[in-house]
Protein backbone atom coordinates (compact mmCIF):
# COMPACT_ATOMS: atom_id res chain seq x y z
CA UNK A 1 0.00 0.00 0.00
CA UNK A 2 1.14 3.89 -0.73
CA UNK A 3 2.02 5.60 2.17
CA UNK A 4 -0.01 8.63 2.84
CA UNK A 5 2.88 10.58 4.09
CA UNK A 6 6.80 9.27 3.78
CA UNK A 7 9.97 10.90 4.90
CA UNK A 8 13.11 9.45 3.00
CA UNK A 9 16.18 9.54 4.42
CA UNK A 10 15.89 12.97 6.36
CA UNK A 11 18.32 14.85 7.67
CA UNK A 12 18.14 18.15 9.41
CA UNK A 13 21.35 20.10 10.58
CA UNK A 14 21.01 23.04 12.93
CA UNK A 15 23.76 25.94 13.20
CA UNK A 16 27.27 26.20 11.31
CA UNK A 17 30.61 24.93 12.01
CA UNK A 18 31.34 24.18 16.34
CA UNK A 19 27.66 25.26 16.38
CA UNK A 20 26.31 22.93 13.97
CA UNK A 21 23.67 20.54 15.64
CA UNK A 22 22.55 17.33 13.81
CA UNK A 23 19.12 16.65 14.88
CA UNK A 24 17.35 14.33 12.47
CA UNK A 25 20.07 11.17 11.22
CA UNK A 26 18.61 9.49 8.14
CA UNK A 27 14.97 9.34 9.48
CA UNK A 28 12.89 6.86 7.28
CA UNK A 29 9.16 7.07 8.43
CA UNK A 30 5.69 5.93 6.74
CA UNK A 31 2.16 6.46 7.70
CA UNK A 32 -1.08 4.66 6.11
CA UNK A 33 -4.17 5.79 5.94
CA UNK A 34 -6.01 4.13 8.14
CA UNK A 35 -3.22 3.79 11.29
CA UNK A 36 -2.01 5.22 13.78
CA UNK A 37 1.44 5.47 14.37
CA UNK A 38 3.18 6.33 17.02
CA UNK A 39 6.59 8.22 17.53
CA UNK A 40 7.57 7.76 21.32
CA UNK A 41 10.77 9.56 22.10
CA UNK A 42 12.10 12.05 25.06
CA UNK A 43 12.40 15.55 25.09
CA UNK A 44 15.49 16.85 22.39
CA UNK A 45 15.10 13.36 20.74
CA UNK A 46 13.85 15.18 17.32
CA UNK A 47 10.38 14.55 17.76
CA UNK A 48 8.94 17.83 17.09
CA UNK A 49 11.74 18.91 14.19
CA UNK A 50 10.21 15.54 12.53
CA UNK A 51 6.52 16.85 13.44
CA UNK A 52 7.56 20.26 11.93
CA UNK A 53 9.49 18.53 8.84
CA UNK A 54 6.26 15.83 8.00
CA UNK A 55 4.03 18.43 8.38
CA UNK A 56 5.76 20.66 5.88
CA UNK A 57 6.64 23.46 8.58
CA UNK A 58 10.67 23.31 7.99
CA UNK A 59 12.55 22.18 5.31
CA UNK A 60 14.92 19.17 5.41
CA UNK A 61 18.96 19.60 5.23
CA UNK A 62 18.59 16.73 3.03
CA UNK A 63 16.12 13.88 2.43
CA UNK A 64 12.62 13.81 0.57
CA UNK A 65 9.08 13.62 2.09
CA UNK A 66 6.58 12.56 0.44
CA UNK A 67 2.73 12.94 0.56
CA UNK A 68 1.05 10.28 -1.49
CA UNK A 69 4.23 10.16 -3.43
CA UNK A 70 4.58 13.65 -4.13
CA UNK A 71 7.29 15.88 -3.02
CA UNK A 72 6.29 18.10 -0.50
CA UNK A 73 9.57 20.02 -0.31
CA UNK A 74 8.90 20.71 -4.31
CA UNK A 75 6.12 23.33 -3.44
CA UNK A 76 6.40 27.09 -2.82
CA UNK A 77 5.27 28.63 -0.12
CA UNK A 78 2.25 29.16 -0.58
CA UNK A 79 1.34 25.95 -1.96
CA UNK A 80 2.45 24.16 1.59
CA UNK A 81 0.35 26.81 3.36
CA UNK A 82 -2.34 25.39 1.24
CA UNK A 83 -1.02 21.47 1.59
CA UNK A 84 -1.30 22.20 5.75
CA UNK A 85 -5.08 23.84 5.50
CA UNK A 86 -6.73 21.35 3.48
CA UNK A 87 -4.64 17.63 4.08
CA UNK A 88 -3.05 18.25 7.61
CA UNK A 89 -4.63 18.76 10.49
CA UNK A 90 -2.51 19.94 13.64
CA UNK A 91 -3.00 19.23 16.80
CA UNK A 92 -0.61 20.85 18.82
CA UNK A 93 0.91 20.93 22.50
CA UNK A 94 0.35 24.97 22.69
CA UNK A 95 -3.80 24.38 21.36
CA UNK A 96 -4.66 25.45 18.70
CA UNK A 97 -7.06 27.81 20.09
CA UNK A 98 -7.71 31.47 18.71
CA UNK A 99 -8.31 32.85 22.75
CA UNK A 100 -10.61 35.70 21.27
CA UNK A 101 -13.06 33.44 19.38
CA UNK A 102 -15.77 31.30 21.17
CA UNK A 103 -15.59 26.94 20.23
CA UNK A 104 -18.21 27.37 17.93
CA UNK A 105 -16.32 30.23 16.33
CA UNK A 106 -13.25 28.13 15.75
CA UNK A 107 -14.87 26.14 14.06
CA UNK A 108 -16.00 29.18 11.70
CA UNK A 109 -12.55 30.43 11.12
CA UNK A 110 -12.02 27.48 9.50
CA UNK A 111 -15.35 27.62 7.00
CA UNK A 112 -13.94 31.34 6.59
CA UNK A 113 -10.65 30.00 4.89
CA UNK A 114 -11.32 26.56 4.06
CA UNK A 115 -14.75 26.27 2.23
CA UNK A 116 -15.00 23.14 1.35
CA UNK A 117 -13.81 19.75 2.48
CA UNK A 118 -14.90 20.04 6.28
CA UNK A 119 -17.12 18.13 8.84
CA UNK A 120 -20.56 18.89 7.90
CA UNK A 121 -22.65 20.06 11.20
CA UNK A 122 -24.15 16.82 12.18
CA UNK A 123 -20.60 15.70 11.86
CA UNK A 124 -19.24 18.20 13.83
CA UNK A 125 -22.45 17.81 16.22
CA UNK A 126 -20.99 14.07 16.67
CA UNK A 127 -17.50 14.64 17.33
CA UNK A 128 -17.94 17.22 19.73
CA UNK A 129 -20.34 14.98 21.56
CA UNK A 130 -17.64 12.22 21.10
CA UNK A 131 -15.67 14.25 23.42
CA UNK A 132 -17.46 15.63 25.65
CA UNK A 133 -17.46 19.41 25.03
CA UNK A 134 -20.91 20.03 23.00
CA UNK A 135 -22.09 21.99 25.89
CA UNK A 136 -19.29 23.89 25.33
CA UNK A 137 -20.03 25.78 22.25
CA UNK A 138 -19.73 29.72 23.67
CA UNK A 139 -17.14 29.47 25.78
CA UNK A 140 -14.27 31.43 25.55
CA UNK A 141 -10.83 29.00 25.60
CA UNK A 142 -10.04 31.19 28.81
CA UNK A 143 -13.17 29.76 30.81
CA UNK A 144 -12.21 26.10 29.23
CA UNK A 145 -10.21 23.41 32.29
CA UNK A 146 -6.66 22.31 30.74
CA UNK A 147 -8.88 19.19 29.32
CA UNK A 148 -11.60 20.79 27.55
CA UNK A 149 -8.89 23.02 25.66
CA UNK A 150 -7.38 20.10 24.59
CA UNK A 151 -10.01 17.86 23.48
CA UNK A 152 -11.24 21.37 21.91
CA UNK A 153 -8.07 21.79 20.17
CA UNK A 154 -8.32 18.12 18.89
CA UNK A 155 -11.74 19.03 17.57
CA UNK A 156 -10.54 22.04 15.94
CA UNK A 157 -8.15 19.98 14.00
CA UNK A 158 -10.43 17.06 12.79
CA UNK A 159 -13.35 19.63 11.52
CA UNK A 160 -10.72 20.53 8.79
CA UNK A 161 -11.27 16.71 7.71
CA UNK A 162 -7.35 16.35 6.40
CA UNK A 163 -6.21 13.30 5.25
CA UNK A 164 -3.16 13.13 7.80
CA UNK A 165 -3.27 14.64 11.44
CA UNK A 166 -0.18 15.35 13.26
CA UNK A 167 -0.48 15.42 17.01
CA UNK A 168 1.82 17.27 19.03
CA UNK A 169 1.34 15.42 22.61
CA UNK A 170 -2.42 15.79 22.30
CA UNK A 171 -2.82 13.79 25.85
CA UNK A 172 -0.15 15.78 27.83
CA UNK A 173 -3.10 17.84 29.39
CA UNK A 174 -5.34 15.00 30.22
CA UNK A 175 -6.20 12.06 32.73
CA UNK A 176 -6.16 8.87 31.96
CA UNK A 177 -9.84 8.06 31.05
CA UNK A 178 -10.11 10.84 28.94
CA UNK A 179 -6.52 9.60 27.13
CA UNK A 180 -8.36 6.52 26.72
CA UNK A 181 -11.64 9.02 24.91
CA UNK A 182 -9.05 10.46 22.42
CA UNK A 183 -7.19 7.66 21.92
CA UNK A 184 -10.10 5.62 20.57
CA UNK A 185 -11.21 8.43 18.47
CA UNK A 186 -7.60 8.54 16.74
CA UNK A 187 -7.67 5.22 16.68
CA UNK A 188 -11.54 4.96 14.96
CA UNK A 189 -10.52 7.95 12.57
CA UNK A 190 -7.76 6.21 10.97
CA UNK A 191 -9.85 2.99 10.77
CA UNK A 192 -13.71 4.30 10.12
CA UNK A 193 -12.36 7.81 8.02
CA UNK A 194 -9.39 6.05 6.65
CA UNK A 195 -6.68 8.86 7.74
CA UNK A 196 -3.18 8.85 8.38
CA UNK A 197 -2.61 9.60 12.35
CA UNK A 198 0.88 10.63 13.57
CA UNK A 199 1.43 11.57 17.03
CA UNK A 200 4.25 11.95 18.51
CA UNK A 201 3.91 11.84 22.27
CA UNK A 202 5.87 10.75 25.27
CA UNK A 203 3.13 9.26 26.91
CA UNK A 204 3.49 6.16 26.67
CA UNK A 205 -0.79 5.05 27.42
CA UNK A 206 -1.50 5.75 24.12
CA UNK A 207 0.18 2.79 22.52
CA UNK A 208 -2.39 0.19 22.97
CA UNK A 209 -4.41 2.51 20.18
CA UNK A 210 -1.52 2.72 17.51
CA UNK A 211 -0.68 0.16 14.47
CA UNK A 212 3.00 1.10 14.98
CA UNK A 213 5.41 2.83 17.11
CA UNK A 214 8.28 4.27 15.74
CA UNK A 215 11.24 5.45 18.75
CA UNK A 216 13.35 8.19 18.74
CA UNK A 217 16.45 8.83 20.36
CA UNK A 218 19.33 11.46 19.41
CA UNK A 219 17.15 12.28 15.61
CA UNK A 220 17.62 8.55 15.08
CA UNK A 221 14.39 6.81 14.33
CA UNK A 222 13.46 2.86 14.81
CA UNK A 223 10.53 1.44 13.90
CA UNK A 224 9.64 -1.22 16.79
CA UNK B 1 -13.43 41.42 8.83
CA UNK B 2 -14.25 38.05 10.98
CA UNK B 3 -10.96 37.52 13.35
CA UNK B 4 -11.20 41.87 13.85
CA UNK B 5 -14.79 42.04 14.54
CA UNK B 6 -14.53 39.24 17.49
CA UNK B 7 -11.28 40.38 19.05
CA UNK B 8 -12.82 43.90 19.48
CA UNK B 9 -15.63 42.44 20.64
CA UNK B 10 -13.97 40.15 23.10
CA UNK B 11 -11.16 43.14 24.09
CA UNK B 12 -13.59 45.54 24.79
CA UNK B 13 -11.67 47.32 27.52
CA UNK B 14 -7.98 46.91 25.55
CA UNK B 15 -9.96 48.17 22.13
CA UNK B 16 -11.91 50.40 23.88
CA UNK B 17 -8.89 52.16 25.29
CA UNK B 18 -7.35 52.34 21.91
CA UNK B 19 -11.10 53.97 20.59
CA UNK B 20 -10.55 56.24 23.26
CA UNK B 21 -7.12 57.28 22.48
CA UNK B 22 -8.12 57.97 19.03
CA UNK B 23 -11.32 59.86 19.62
CA UNK B 24 -9.20 62.14 21.58
CA UNK B 25 -6.57 62.72 18.83
CA UNK B 26 -9.74 62.82 16.01
CA UNK B 27 -11.54 65.50 18.18
CA UNK B 28 -8.43 67.90 18.69
CA UNK B 29 -7.59 67.43 14.85
CA UNK B 30 -11.53 68.49 14.30
CA UNK B 31 -11.35 71.50 16.62
CA UNK B 32 -7.96 72.71 15.53
CA UNK B 33 -9.22 72.19 12.20
CA UNK B 34 -12.30 73.94 12.77
CA UNK B 35 -10.60 76.56 14.64
CA UNK B 36 -8.22 77.37 11.99
CA UNK B 37 -10.51 77.53 9.59
CA UNK B 38 -13.33 79.48 11.23
CA UNK B 39 -10.08 82.18 12.07
CA UNK B 40 -9.38 82.13 8.45
CA UNK B 41 -12.77 82.78 7.53
CA UNK B 42 -12.93 85.53 9.77
CA UNK B 43 -9.94 87.20 8.20
CA UNK B 44 -10.95 86.77 4.62
CA UNK B 45 -14.78 86.74 4.66
CA UNK B 46 -16.01 90.09 3.47
CA UNK B 47 -13.06 90.14 0.63
CA UNK B 48 -15.15 86.82 0.10
CA UNK B 49 -18.05 87.84 -0.79
CA UNK B 50 -17.03 90.24 -2.91
CA UNK B 51 -15.88 87.73 -5.39
CA UNK B 52 -12.34 89.25 -6.14
CA UNK B 53 -9.34 88.20 -8.54
CA UNK B 54 -7.02 91.56 -8.54
CA UNK B 55 -6.55 94.34 -5.75
CA UNK B 56 -4.24 97.09 -6.55
CA UNK B 57 -2.97 99.23 -4.17
CA UNK B 58 -0.18 102.00 -3.24
CA UNK B 59 3.21 100.79 -4.25
CA UNK B 60 4.63 102.17 -0.61
CA UNK B 61 2.03 100.44 1.15
CA UNK B 62 3.30 97.16 1.61
CA UNK B 63 0.39 95.63 0.25
CA UNK B 64 -1.96 96.43 2.92
CA UNK B 65 -4.96 97.97 2.36
CA UNK B 66 -5.14 100.23 5.52
CA UNK B 67 -1.63 101.97 4.53
CA UNK B 68 -2.84 102.79 0.75
CA UNK B 69 -3.72 106.18 -0.36
CA UNK B 70 -4.41 106.28 -4.27
CA UNK B 71 -4.83 109.78 -5.69
CA UNK B 72 -7.13 110.91 -8.00
CA UNK B 73 -4.90 111.96 -10.25
CA UNK B 74 -3.46 108.51 -10.58
CA UNK B 75 -7.11 106.97 -10.82
CA UNK B 76 -7.87 108.76 -13.60
CA UNK B 77 -4.90 107.92 -15.76
CA UNK B 78 -6.91 104.57 -14.90
CA UNK B 79 -9.44 103.09 -17.32
CA UNK B 80 -11.46 101.26 -14.74
CA UNK B 81 -15.07 99.75 -15.65
CA UNK B 82 -17.25 98.15 -14.35
CA UNK B 83 -15.26 95.34 -12.92
CA UNK B 84 -13.28 97.74 -10.62
CA UNK B 85 -14.27 98.93 -7.46
CA UNK B 86 -12.51 101.74 -5.06
CA UNK B 87 -12.19 100.46 -1.61
CA UNK B 88 -10.91 102.36 1.53
CA UNK B 89 -10.24 100.83 4.97
CA UNK B 90 -9.60 102.29 8.22
CA UNK B 91 -9.90 100.31 11.76
CA UNK B 92 -12.31 102.20 14.07
CA UNK B 93 -14.02 101.56 17.15
CA UNK B 94 -17.89 101.95 16.91
CA UNK B 95 -20.42 103.03 20.00
CA UNK B 96 -23.75 103.59 20.31
CA UNK B 97 -25.58 105.20 23.50
CA UNK B 98 -26.19 102.65 25.85
CA UNK B 99 -23.56 100.14 23.71
CA UNK B 100 -20.22 98.57 24.34
CA UNK B 101 -17.43 99.78 22.18
CA UNK B 102 -16.44 97.21 19.50
CA UNK B 103 -13.68 97.04 17.36
CA UNK B 104 -14.17 97.05 13.79
CA UNK B 105 -12.81 97.08 9.98
CA UNK B 106 -14.54 100.49 8.31
CA UNK B 107 -14.49 99.79 4.71
CA UNK B 108 -15.20 102.95 2.66
CA UNK B 109 -17.34 101.81 -1.18
CA UNK B 110 -18.88 103.60 -3.69
CA UNK B 111 -22.75 103.31 -4.61
CA UNK B 112 -21.81 102.38 -8.15
CA UNK B 113 -19.51 99.88 -7.67
CA UNK B 114 -19.50 95.98 -8.02
CA UNK B 115 -18.41 95.12 -4.26
CA UNK B 116 -21.77 97.75 -3.40
CA UNK B 117 -23.82 95.59 -5.71
CA UNK B 118 -22.49 92.68 -4.39
CA UNK B 119 -23.34 93.43 -0.46
CA UNK B 120 -26.52 91.49 0.50
CA UNK B 121 -28.44 92.66 3.63
CA UNK B 122 -30.06 90.63 6.02
CA UNK B 123 -31.81 93.42 7.49
CA UNK B 124 -32.51 97.08 6.20
CA UNK B 125 -30.90 98.27 3.52
CA UNK B 126 -27.58 99.18 2.48
CA UNK B 127 -25.89 102.99 3.17
CA UNK B 128 -27.30 105.45 0.51
CA UNK B 129 -25.92 108.47 2.41
CA UNK B 130 -22.64 109.49 3.75
CA UNK B 131 -23.87 109.37 7.38
CA UNK B 132 -25.49 105.41 7.19
CA UNK B 133 -23.39 102.67 7.42
CA UNK B 134 -24.26 98.78 6.89
CA UNK B 135 -22.51 96.78 9.28
CA UNK B 136 -21.32 93.10 10.06
CA UNK B 137 -24.49 91.30 11.60
CA UNK B 138 -22.20 90.52 14.88
CA UNK B 139 -23.15 94.44 15.87
CA UNK B 140 -26.42 92.57 16.30
CA UNK B 141 -25.52 90.04 18.52
CA UNK B 142 -23.53 92.47 20.45
CA UNK B 143 -26.77 94.43 21.23
CA UNK B 144 -26.58 96.55 18.26
CA UNK B 145 -30.06 97.56 16.33
CA UNK B 146 -31.33 99.36 13.55
CA UNK B 147 -31.67 102.60 13.57
CA UNK B 148 -28.74 103.36 16.26
CA UNK B 149 -27.10 106.06 15.73
CA UNK B 150 -22.99 104.91 16.01
CA UNK B 151 -19.81 107.35 16.65
CA UNK B 152 -16.73 106.02 14.55
CA UNK B 153 -13.19 106.78 16.57
CA UNK B 154 -13.13 110.82 17.45
CA UNK B 155 -15.30 111.56 14.89
CA UNK B 156 -17.97 114.50 15.81
CA UNK B 157 -20.63 113.12 13.16
CA UNK B 158 -22.59 110.25 13.99
CA UNK B 159 -23.35 107.35 11.83
CA UNK B 160 -27.14 105.51 11.65
CA UNK B 161 -26.80 101.95 11.20
CA UNK B 162 -29.72 101.26 8.16
CA UNK B 163 -28.54 97.56 7.67
CA UNK B 164 -26.86 94.51 8.80
CA UNK B 165 -25.37 92.02 6.77
CA UNK B 166 -23.60 88.55 7.02
CA UNK B 167 -20.35 87.35 7.16
CA UNK B 168 -18.34 90.81 6.64
CA UNK B 169 -15.16 90.18 8.61
CA UNK B 170 -11.52 91.39 8.10
CA UNK B 171 -9.01 90.59 9.85
CA UNK B 172 -11.19 89.00 12.44
CA UNK B 173 -12.94 92.08 12.95
CA UNK B 174 -16.46 92.80 11.84
CA UNK B 175 -16.83 95.20 9.03
CA UNK B 176 -18.58 98.55 8.65
CA UNK B 177 -19.54 99.38 5.50
CA UNK B 178 -19.72 103.26 4.24
CA UNK B 179 -18.95 105.58 1.91
CA UNK B 180 -15.93 107.01 0.88
CA UNK B 181 -16.15 110.33 1.98
CA UNK B 182 -17.06 108.55 5.52
CA UNK B 183 -14.10 106.42 4.74
CA UNK B 184 -11.47 109.90 3.95
CA UNK B 185 -12.64 111.59 7.01
CA UNK B 186 -11.72 108.55 9.25
CA UNK B 187 -8.15 108.40 7.55
CA UNK B 188 -7.94 111.89 8.02
CA UNK B 189 -6.99 112.34 4.11
CA UNK B 190 -8.17 115.21 1.45
CA UNK B 191 -10.64 114.62 -0.77
CA UNK B 192 -7.40 114.61 -3.38
CA UNK B 193 -7.00 110.92 -2.55
CA UNK B 194 -9.57 108.30 -4.40
CA UNK B 195 -9.62 105.55 -2.39
CA UNK B 196 -7.23 103.21 -0.47
CA UNK B 197 -7.22 100.57 -3.11
CA UNK B 198 -8.89 99.14 -6.56
CA UNK B 199 -10.56 95.95 -6.69
CA UNK B 200 -11.23 94.02 -9.62
CA UNK B 201 -12.79 91.30 -10.72
CA UNK B 202 -11.17 90.25 -13.75
CA UNK B 203 -8.05 88.13 -13.08
CA UNK B 204 -6.71 89.83 -15.82
CA UNK B 205 -6.79 93.44 -14.20
CA UNK B 206 -3.63 95.23 -13.90
CA UNK B 207 -2.85 98.92 -12.09
CA UNK B 208 -0.70 100.04 -15.30
CA UNK B 209 0.80 102.70 -12.93
CA UNK B 210 3.86 103.28 -11.62
CA UNK B 211 2.77 104.39 -8.18
CA UNK B 212 0.82 100.95 -7.92
CA UNK B 213 1.25 97.55 -7.26
CA UNK B 214 -1.26 94.94 -8.59
CA UNK B 215 -1.31 91.60 -6.24
CA UNK B 216 -3.58 88.51 -7.00
CA UNK B 217 -6.42 88.31 -3.72
CA UNK B 218 -4.98 85.39 -2.64
CA UNK B 219 -1.23 87.48 -2.42
CA UNK B 220 -2.87 90.36 -0.65
CA UNK B 221 -5.10 87.88 1.53
CA UNK B 222 -1.68 86.22 2.39
CA UNK B 223 -0.09 89.67 3.49
CA UNK B 224 -2.84 90.14 5.70
CA UNK B 225 -1.43 90.99 9.40
CA UNK B 226 -0.60 87.68 11.19
CA UNK B 227 -2.92 85.49 8.83
CA UNK B 228 -0.38 83.56 7.17
CA UNK B 229 1.47 82.69 10.50
CA UNK B 230 -1.58 81.86 12.07
CA UNK B 231 -2.12 79.45 9.43
CA UNK B 232 0.89 78.01 9.51
CA UNK B 233 0.97 77.60 13.12
CA UNK B 234 -2.34 75.46 12.80
CA UNK B 235 -1.15 73.52 9.57
CA UNK B 236 1.69 72.44 12.05
CA UNK B 237 -0.14 71.86 15.01
CA UNK B 238 -2.42 69.67 12.95
CA UNK B 239 0.78 67.92 11.68
CA UNK B 240 1.90 66.76 14.54
CA UNK B 241 -0.95 65.55 15.73
CA UNK B 242 -1.22 63.37 12.93
CA UNK B 243 1.88 62.13 12.92
CA UNK B 244 1.35 61.55 16.72
CA UNK B 245 -1.64 59.58 16.36
CA UNK B 246 0.31 57.86 13.79
CA UNK B 247 2.86 56.54 16.38
CA UNK B 248 0.37 55.74 18.86
CA UNK B 249 -1.56 53.64 16.76
CA UNK B 250 1.16 51.97 15.23
CA UNK B 251 2.46 51.54 19.25
CA UNK B 252 -0.32 50.42 20.18
CA UNK B 253 -0.81 47.82 17.06
CA UNK B 254 2.81 46.92 17.60
CA UNK B 255 1.95 45.41 21.22
CA UNK B 256 -1.04 43.75 20.32
CA UNK B 257 0.36 41.64 16.95
CA UNK B 258 3.97 41.07 19.66
CA UNK B 259 0.70 39.84 22.45
CA UNK B 260 -1.02 37.90 19.10
CA UNK B 261 2.02 36.09 17.38
CA UNK B 262 1.96 32.84 19.43
CA UNK B 263 -1.82 32.40 18.13
CA UNK B 264 -0.52 33.73 14.70
CA UNK B 265 2.14 31.16 14.78
CA UNK B 266 -0.20 28.46 15.07
CA UNK B 267 -2.52 29.87 13.03
CA UNK B 268 0.02 29.43 10.11
CA UNK B 269 1.29 26.61 10.78
CA UNK B 270 -2.33 25.16 10.18
CA UNK B 271 -2.12 26.66 7.22
CA UNK B 272 -4.08 30.26 7.74
CA UNK B 273 -2.39 32.40 5.14
CA UNK B 274 -0.03 35.40 5.90
CA UNK B 275 -2.85 37.10 3.77
CA UNK B 276 -5.51 36.52 6.19
CA UNK B 277 -3.15 37.57 9.03
CA UNK B 278 -1.83 40.48 7.59
CA UNK B 279 -5.59 41.55 6.54
CA UNK B 280 -7.05 41.06 9.74
CA UNK B 281 -4.24 43.75 11.34
CA UNK B 282 -5.15 46.23 8.56
CA UNK B 283 -9.04 45.96 8.95
CA UNK B 284 -8.85 46.16 12.72
CA UNK B 285 -6.88 48.83 12.33
CA UNK B 286 -9.41 50.66 10.01
CA UNK B 287 -12.31 49.79 12.33
CA UNK B 288 -10.52 51.16 15.41
CA UNK B 289 -10.04 54.76 13.49
CA UNK B 290 -13.34 54.48 11.92
CA UNK B 291 -15.41 54.43 15.02
CA UNK B 292 -12.38 56.88 16.56
CA UNK B 293 -13.30 58.97 13.44
CA UNK B 294 -17.27 58.44 14.26
CA UNK B 295 -17.25 59.68 18.18
CA UNK B 296 -14.53 61.96 17.30
CA UNK B 297 -17.09 64.00 15.13
CA UNK B 298 -19.93 63.49 17.04
CA UNK B 299 -18.11 64.75 20.13
CA UNK B 300 -16.88 68.20 17.74
CA UNK B 301 -20.45 68.24 16.80
CA UNK B 302 -21.97 68.64 20.63
CA UNK B 303 -19.19 70.63 21.31
CA UNK B 304 -20.46 72.75 18.57
CA UNK B 305 -23.57 72.82 19.59
CA UNK B 306 -22.50 74.23 23.33
CA UNK B 307 -19.74 76.60 22.12
CA UNK B 308 -20.51 79.96 23.09
CA UNK B 309 -20.95 82.67 20.44
CA UNK B 310 -18.12 84.19 19.14
CA UNK B 311 -15.72 81.22 18.85
CA UNK B 312 -14.77 81.12 15.55
CA UNK B 313 -14.92 77.67 14.74
CA UNK B 314 -15.87 76.44 11.51
CA UNK B 315 -15.95 73.63 8.92
CA UNK B 316 -16.26 73.05 5.05
CA UNK B 317 -16.48 69.78 2.73
CA UNK B 318 -13.48 69.74 1.70
CA UNK B 319 -11.37 70.55 4.61
CA UNK B 320 -13.70 67.92 7.10
CA UNK B 321 -12.91 65.09 4.44
CA UNK B 322 -8.86 66.05 4.09
CA UNK B 323 -8.58 65.56 8.21
CA UNK B 324 -10.68 62.41 7.58
CA UNK B 325 -8.81 61.12 5.25
CA UNK B 326 -5.29 62.25 6.79
CA UNK B 327 -6.21 60.42 10.19
CA UNK B 328 -7.50 56.92 8.14
CA UNK B 329 -4.22 57.45 6.25
CA UNK B 330 -2.07 57.73 9.52
CA UNK B 331 -4.17 54.55 10.69
CA UNK B 332 -3.38 52.58 8.17
CA UNK B 333 0.60 53.20 7.61
CA UNK B 334 0.67 52.72 11.56
CA UNK B 335 -1.51 49.30 10.87
CA UNK B 336 1.26 48.39 8.26
CA UNK B 337 4.13 48.85 10.77
CA UNK B 338 3.73 45.28 12.38
CA UNK B 339 2.66 43.82 8.83
CA UNK B 340 5.99 42.88 8.44
CA UNK B 341 6.40 40.86 11.82
CA UNK B 342 2.96 38.56 11.09
CA UNK B 343 4.49 37.62 7.22
CA UNK B 344 7.53 36.51 9.37
CA UNK B 345 5.90 34.42 12.07
CA UNK B 346 7.31 31.38 12.76
CA UNK B 347 5.07 28.48 13.41
CA UNK B 348 7.77 26.19 14.23
CA UNK B 349 8.07 28.22 17.17
CA UNK B 350 4.61 26.71 18.84
CA UNK B 351 5.66 23.55 17.97
CA UNK B 352 8.07 22.29 20.88
CA UNK B 353 9.01 19.45 23.40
Amino acid sequence: MMPTLALKNVNKTFGHGTNEVQVLTGVNFEAVAGEVSLVIGPSGSGKSTFLTIAGGIQTPTSGEVLVEDRSLLALSGKARDAFRLNQIGFILQAYNLVPYLTVADQFTLVDRVKKQGNLSTTELATLLEQLGIAELTQQYPGELSGGQTQRVAIARALYQNPEIILADEPTAALDSDRVKVVGSLLHDLAKQHHKAIVVVTHDLRLQEFADKTYKIMDGRMTLS
Amino acid sequence: MFLALREIRHEKLRYGLIVGMIVLVTYLVFVLSGLAYGLAQQNTQALDTWDASKIALNSDANDSLSQSLITKQTTDKLSLTKHEAYVGQAGVVAKAKGQAKLSAQFLGIQKNQFIYHRLTTIAGHKPTTNHQILVDDSFKDNGYRLGDKVTLNSLTGKYQIVGFTHNAKLSVAPVVYGTLPTWRSLSHVTPTYQAGGIVSDRSTFKGAESSLRTLSLSQFINKLPGYSAQNMTFSFMIGFLMIIAMVVIAVFLYILTMQKLPNYAVLRAQGIPAKVLVTTTITQALLLVVGGLLIGAGLTALTVSVLPFGVPLAFNVPLLVGVTGGILLTGVIGALIPVRIILRVDPVSVIGG
